[in-house]
């Protein structure tokens, strides 16, 4: 007690000692920061807060305390946290345990819709260990941080040809790029937040609104699976798209869609394709609104629990054994990457991906199949450095029916999943679309060329399911 | 690390020569050999190259790694950046490289082996940029509007080509941007108290420590130093005090006395925003003369003083005392430059201690405070090692050697600048009458080293001695 009261007088005394920096200042979404607090007094306790007011006008906030070292310093990347938002050594832990400031209404999901604009972040040091009241106090130094969806130069063109409702990304450079179709979910919007990404990352990426496009809303007719060929055609079509080389990546109902064109499209022919938190499980020859009749011949299965959040993963259960409900996976023949949260409420990704599994092998093309599996991750698998929510205020698209939707994940486990699997997908995206091979490649192979990417850490490794196991193919 | 005769420029105006280097790596490089019409190394090879860097928009200061990959191995291949200034002029840079077994070339660990630099420097595209083949003469590359970046293109061509190549080669690009403000810094233009100056405040409440900055006799008001050190946590003022438009008086003189600089010191002390008792100062060149002048002279104490490149005092006549007793200073129409038969401007003489008028030199033994002096020992336009001797001596004749640091740099010239910029050893002095310029110095991969070394110590004398 007197320690720190020393301390704090020492600090009125001179108030403007405190250094704090965060490097780099403006870094992509998936870009990780270092932040370092130095000059403090040796063992001095200190509180990092970070405060991000979102698009939609909530003001979202993370904290953690630290005791500086005895040369002064504090160094998020190294110093464990001991308490706050999060704890432990955690480098990107103030933006992943963002959550609304007390006194906002519940059940709230952070998405940039405006990805031309970057994220802005205030990072701040306060003397002492606090919980509340930071917007009371001055801190001891702050600094802000820009976050960008999109590298300088790339493109972003508006899709309207076809009838689509769309947005390409186009890489900086003189292409012809590879490709990719950006799937989004149930929600439905036009979702530019991945495929910004990915295009920074130089992956031309075609952000795709299948559901709420502006034919539908003007028609009131979903749309058929011809509008994700036409999608297909204007990206393969498009002068600066390496046509041959053109992935698909969906999430949720965006992977249901996956699976189908994937494995049936006689003209979306992929490179690649990825399932995050999906199911092969549909009616195979359904379209959009058949999918989403079955869904909805099935809502008997929903669940709602104690705190009124409604779970919509038995909709799909039991996984059927008719094949007019499930994509015949075993007749891909292109690499699948499955990303599973193991406690997805939302869908049962775990299951579908169980059987998935079981279908390629008797098949034979299991060699194709990557699974990414991770215990106490939820449905909402996303860019990395985001925050997780583990339940939101969801509207489907279709019922128009307002509910709390319960997606799972446990914070620290689905954020270190977000990281893992992001870091994997861009690894896969990138050896399937800029690779020399033209058959599967495995990512165990990847390895020994020593293209670097780090395991799971102990204690979230669980055998079969979650490693890569298949074998090269092609030397 | 660099060598001495740092810049080797790879003559490429024959296809032999081109194809000298691929034939010496390996026989085995068909690959290599552009393919006649210039078919597109992708198509031919189903590979499609893949350029990155990170991070992409980063701090003038900042390190970016750059990378390629998916490359064929043990390749040649050619790194060109580009940008454009804020007049419009285009400057370019390159670098060869060859790839490893796996296809990847790293700038962080791969050496150049030709082109603006050589050997391992993953920022020397951006310090060996100079003005394209075609542009005017004497370019200076310096940022007027700090609020924006640079904005640098790196291509990826394949072969060791030159940036005169036919751009159809490039095989990937990417942007970046280089900033001078990070976000959050805040620019406040200064027209009070009758200064001219702007302001740059770090992002939050403060209070912060400040520093008032001094530039030299080519005038006019520089922000991007000032804009650096608010995006490090300093409250910075770049002061202007000749050729600006705002200053009284003719712009050919100099009007402002010590008065002047006192004022600007007591606008940083008196702002709530700043630590009254942990301002410094910085000068450049001629603007060292006016940091030892207000630090010694009008009352005010920093906490510290940095000193490039510049003069304890001056060559040319003074005015009596000005209304409030400090003596003026005028640089009036007696010529404090020399010019040789080549039309080279040269302020060695006017800037040598010999040459001083005796009143004019600072009182260096009543420097108070730590002071760092950092010399270029190629500087040829000012006489920058007679005045750091003379500094040094007065204070160890009066026992103040223990505030003194001297950091000389071998090979670097006088525009000793934040680091990663291009040095310009030769600029345009004026075109009217006639056609001078100015020989700064410095040679380019050392001018290069000494920018990067300097500025990491400036930030860490100003760290000890403001905070």
């Amino acid at each position: 007690m007197i320690i720190s009261g020393v301390h704090s007088i020492r600090m009125q005394k001179n108030p403007c000692c405190v250094k704090l920096s965060v490097q780099p200042s403006r870094g992509l979404v998936d870009e990780k920061f270092s932040i370092l607090v130095q000059n403090t007094p040796p063992g001095f306790q200190v509180t990092v807060h970070a405060l991000h007011h979102s698009e939609d006008g909530h003001d979202w906030e993370a904290f953690a305390h630290y005791t500086a070292n005895n040369t002064g310093t504090v160094n998020v990347s190294e110093d464990p946290s001991l308490g706050g938002t999060y704890s432990g050594v955690e480098q990107m832990g103030l933006l992943w345990s963002l959550r609304p400031v007390p006194g906002n209404k519940p059940w709230l999901r952070m998405r940039k819709m405006n990805v031309q604009t970057p994220m802005e972040v205030t990072i701040s040091v306060y003397q002492g260990h606090q919980t509340e009241g930071f917007t009371d106090q001055a801190p001891l130094a702050g600094v802000v941080v820009e976050r960008w969806y999109m590298a300088p130069g790339v493109r972003r063109v508006p899709i309207t040809e076809e009838g689509l409702t769309a947005t390409l990304f186009l890489p900086s450079g003189p292409g012809p790029f590879p490709a990719l179709i950006d799937l989004w979910g149930g929600g439905g919007q036009l979702v530019e937040s991945r495929a910004s990404l990915l295009a920074s990352h130089g992956i031309a990426a075609l952000a795709l609104d299948y559901l709420t496009p502006k034919i539908t809303v003007e028609t009131g007719k979903m749309v058929e699976n011809e509008y994700f060929e036409k999608a297909y055609k204007v990206l393969e079509q498009h002068p600066q798209v390496l046509g041959s080389r053109i992935a698909m990546l969906g999430i949720s109902f965006g992977a249901v869609m996956t699976f189908k064109f994937a494995v049936y499209s006689e003209v979306i022919k992929l490179s690649c394709a990825v399932s995050v938190s999906g199911s092969h499980v549909q009616p195979i020859d359904g379209s959009v609104k058949q999918i989403f009749d079955y869904l909805i011949k099935n809502a008997g299965n929903t669940r709602i629990n104690e705190e009124n959040q409604t779970i919509w993963r038995d909709l799909l259960l039991p996984i059927p054994t008719d094949p007019a409900f499930k994509v015949d996976v075993g007749r891909l023949k292109c690499p699948l990457m499955l990303v599973v949260g193991e406690d997805d409420q939302n869908f049962p990704a775990p299951e579908s991906a169980k059987d998935i599994k079981e279908m390629m092998e008797r098949a034979g093309n299991s060699h194709l199949l990557t699974v990414l599996s991770y215990p106490n991750a939820g449905h909402l698998i996303e860019p990395p450095y985001t925050p997780h929510v583990r339940a939101t205020n969801f509207v489907t698209v279709g019922s128009r029916q307002k509910v709390v939707a319960l997606w799972g994940g446990e914070m620290v486990a689905h954020s270190r999943a977000q990281e893992d699997a992001w870091r994997k997908l861009l690894v896969f995206l990138r050896e399937n679309l800029y690779g020399t091979n033209l058959g599967a490649t495995s990512l165990s192979h990847l390895q020994r060329k020593g293209i670097s990417w780090d395991p799971m850490p102990n204690g979230l490794v669980r055998d079969g399911l979650h490693l890569f196991y298949r074998t090269e193919v092609n030397s | 690390m660099f060598r001495v005769h740092a810049v080797v420029i790879s003559v490429l105006q024959n296809a032999v020569l081109r194809m000298v280097p691929c034939v010496r790596i390996s026989k085995n490089l068909a690959c290599c050999r552009r393919a006649v019409g210039g078919v597109r190394w992708k198509s031919s090879h189903g590979l499609a190259p893949l350029l990155t860097a990170s991070p992409v928009r980063a701090l003038i200061d900042e390190k970016i790694s750059i990378k390629g990959s998916f490359l064929p191995p043990h390749c040649a291949v050619t790194l060109c950046a580009r940008m454009h200034s804020e007049d419009g002029d285009l400057w370019e840079s390159f670098a060869h490289f060859n790839t490893k077994a796996d296809g990847t070339f790293h700038l962080t660990r791969d050496d150049s082996v030709g082109g603006s630099y050589l050997g391992c420097d993953p920022m020397g595209l951006f310090w060996g940029l100079q003005p394209a083949p075609g542009e005017r003469e004497g370019l200076r590359l310096r940022k007027k509007s700090v609020e924006t970046p640079y904005v640098v293109r790196i291509s990826l061509m394949e072969g060791h080509v030159s940036p005169r190549e036919d751009q159809s080669t490039e095989l990937a690009a990417l942007t970046t941007e280089r900033w001078y403000m990070a976000p959050g810094v805040r620019r406040i233009e200064i027209r009070q108290n009758g200064l001219v100056g702007t302001l740059f405040l770090p992002p939050g409440r403060g209070p912060f420590p400040a520093m008032l900055d001094l530039w030299g006799i080519g005038g006019g008001l520089v922000e991007y130093r000032s804009a650096l050190f608010a995006s490090r946590g300093y409250a910075s003022l770049s002061l202007a005090y000749f050729g600006h438009k705002d200053l009284p008086g003719p712009q050919n003189q100099m009007n402002v006395g010590d008065s002047y600089f006192k004022t600007a010191f007591q606008l940083l002390q008196d702002h709530h925003q700043v630590c009254a008792n942990r301002i410094g100062i910085i000068g450049t060149s001629f603007g060292v003369y006016l940091t030892l002048q207000l630090a010694t002279q009008t009352g005010v104490k920093p906490s510290c003083l940095i000193c490039i490149n510049g003069p304890v005092g001056n060559g040319f006549r003074h005015q009596e005392a000005d209304s409030d007793g400090m003596d003026g200073r005028v640089l009036s129409s007696v010529k404090y430059w020399t010019c040789d038969d080549q039309g080279n401007v040269s302020f060695k003489i006017f800037s040598s201690p010999e040459n001083m008028i005796p009143e004019s030199k600072v009182k260096v033994e009543d420097v108070a405070c730590p002071l760092m002096y950092i010399e270029g020992m190629d500087d040829l336009s000012f006489s920058s090692k007679e005045n750091v001797d003379l500094i040094k001596e007065t204070l160890d004749t009066v026992g103040k050697s223990h505030l003194f640091t001297h950091l000389s740099y071998p090979g670097a010239g006088h525009l000793i600048e934040p680091p990663y910029a291009p040095n310009t050893r030769m600029s345009l002095w004026r075109v009217k009458p006639n056609k001078l310029f100015v020989q700064w110095g410095g040679h380019h991969a050392q001018h290069a080293a000494a920018q990067a070394d300097s500025w990491k110590k400036i930030l860490d004398f100003m760290e000890k001695h403001l905070r």
